[in-house]
């Protein structure tokens, strides 16, 4: 980690955010899923492995927690992840994540994640909250073997604490999917301006918030898109359910009318994606 | 020395093009209007002028227009970096509707080119049937085009103003809005896909598509599941 001010000639160019990047490792020893490497440099902080599901004592719960009350002006924080051969693990977060005002760079969030033949991974951390004038950029890449089970999602809400509805300043997002050899699987990028992401024109409708969960798995184990869909629905949402392109698994775009609705949706999706690739409900930590 | 047809005929090329009479098969999708009237059952020209501006700003100009001026400079005889055109947009199509529509709408495209013996369109349809390549409607509009002679910017007006008649069309033919309101819509479109065409493409070792649709999305993969539909997507 390291915040320092570049000076060239005399002139501030632009502060330089924290620098930061986290590694975690699931293996699976003695019949458990126990964490065999575990960097977590601040602003990280994660929790203890719990074990909160009694019909499947092999798998590991973390909580992801934020040290420092979210992410700031042209942070740089990477979150890698690995789940390798039979481990089973359930990574989330504490709470929403707000990214706060920043700069002409943008605050970037990177995830890398890799999980392993018979592996089981789902990591379904909470929305990010995009408070006004955030720019940020985050960045998902995700390696999967075959046989490998995984639950993944992304999402975004834009909250402005002083509730005069200013935006945020821009977004950018990836996500890319990769099997063992490198071939790209899914590839995509996306960028709006916050005032575009609250527009009459909006690609998001009168929606305010967006997720995308990805689920990978037999094909015969994925819920059924009109499941998922109507899973959504309930929440409050609006979900679309879809196969991924190069056979890759399913793809989900959830939006909802503001981040809390969208965490709801998003962990109702997720407990049946859980249920029917995990063969168990998620049990939660009370957040 | 010019390149390619007279100005004049280059233009009638074009409005040949661009004429929906011309079988491009275009009229077998509605890229996401049929699904969005059936969520909004207050449908009408107001949203789908809305849907129009967000597809054109946030699906056509990043990833369709960039791949179909990409397939335009790269030429129907260099399939390698087609297929690789051909495969970013396959990756960078989350929604199952539109990836197919797209691929779907491409081999249509494909083979009535084939049948007037456009320079390129055979070889293209023999890698596309050999599984070479998708063959997505912008690689192949790309590749056609400029086959025919067609410049970049020759090649990403038609396709524009094809994208946004397309979904006017697709709305008249739902009954969603009269004709006159249609031309409407498509008459706001049009300095919006004059803007858009003015942005470069750039080249990277990466092919860079863009784009962020989701409520076209939603709306697309759950009309897919309808049990009623009047178009492919």
């Amino acid at each position: 980690m390291s915040s320092l001010t570049d000076r060239t000639s005399g002139e501030v160019l632009e502060t330089v955010g924290r620098r930061a990047e986290a590694r975690l490792v699931f293996a699976r020893g003695g019949g458990a899923t126990v964490l065999t490497r575990q960097h977590v440099p601040y602003p990280f902080h994660v929790t203890r492995v719990f074990r909160l599901h009694p019909e499947a004592p092999d798998l590991a719960s973390l909580y992801l927690q934020s040290a420092s009350g979210g992410l700031y002006r042209s942070d740089h924080l990477t979150l890698a992840i690995e789940a390798r051969p039979g481990a089973r693990a359930f990574v989330t977060t504490q709470a929403g994540t707000v990214v706060h005002r920043g700069g002409p760079l943008p605050t970037r969030q990177d995830t890398r994640v890799r999980v392993s033949t018979d592996a089981f991974l789902a990591y379904t951390p909470d929305p990010l909250i995009l408070f006004p004038g955030a720019h940020l950029s985050i960045a998902t890449e995700m390696e999967v073997e075959p046989g490998a089970r995984a639950i993944l999602t992304e999402s975004v809400a834009c909250h402005d604490p002083a509730g005069s509805g200013l935006p945020f300043e821009h977004l950018t997002m990836s996500l890319r999917l990769t099997d063992p050899s490198g071939r790209t699987l899914v590839r995509e990028r996306s960028a709006i301006d916050g005032p575009a992401f609250t527009a009459a024109d909006s690609p998001l409708g009168t929606h305010r918030a967006y997720g995308t969960m990805i689920l990978i798995g037999p094909a015969d184990l994925l819920p059924a898109p009109r499941t998922l869909q109507a899973e959504g629905d309930a929440a409050g949402c609006l979900a679309g359910a879809s196969p991924l392109p190069n056979g890759a698994g399913l793809g989900l775009r959830i939006l909802a009318p503001d981040g809390g609705r969208l965490s709801t949706g998003l962990d109702a999706l997720a407990r049946l994606a859980f249920q029917a690739l995990g063969g168990c409900a998620p049990a939660r930590r009370r957040k | 020395m010019r390149v390619g047809p007279e100005p004049v005929l280059a233009e009638l090329i074009a409005f040949q093009q661009a004429d929906a009479a011309f079988p491009s098969g275009s009229f077998a999708f509605s890229n996401g209007i049929e699904g969005l009237a059936a969520q909004d059952s207050g449908f009408g020209e107001v949203e789908l002028a809305k849907a129009v501006a967000a597809a054109l700003d946030f699906r056509w100009a990043g990833t369709d227009r960039v791949a179909l001026v990409l397939a335009h400079r790269a030429g129907a005889d260099a399939l390698p970096r087609l297929a690789a055109v051909d495969a970013a947009l396959e990756a960078a199509s989350l929604a199952e509707p539109m990836r197919i529509g797209s691929r779907r709408n491409g081999a249509s495209l494909l083979a009535a080119h084939a049948r007037l013996g456009t320079a390129g369109a055979a070889q293209m349809r023999a890698a596309v049937r050999a599984g070479s390549m998708h063959g997505h409607l912008a690689t192949v509009q790309g590749a056609l085009w400029r086959g025919l002679g067609l410049s970049e910017e020759k090649a990403g007006s038609i396709a524009g103003y094809g994208f946004a008649a397309g979904l006017t069309s697709a709305a008249v033919r739902l009954g969603l809005v009269g004709a006159i309101e249609a031309q409407r819509v498509l008459s706001g479109a049009l300095p919006r896909i004059a803007r858009i065409l003015e942005r470069p493409v750039e080249e990277h070792d990466d092919i860079v598509l863009t784009g962020f649709t989701p409520l076209i999305e939603i709306a697309a993969m759950r009309q897919a599941q309808a049990e009623l539909r009047l178009f492919a997507n």
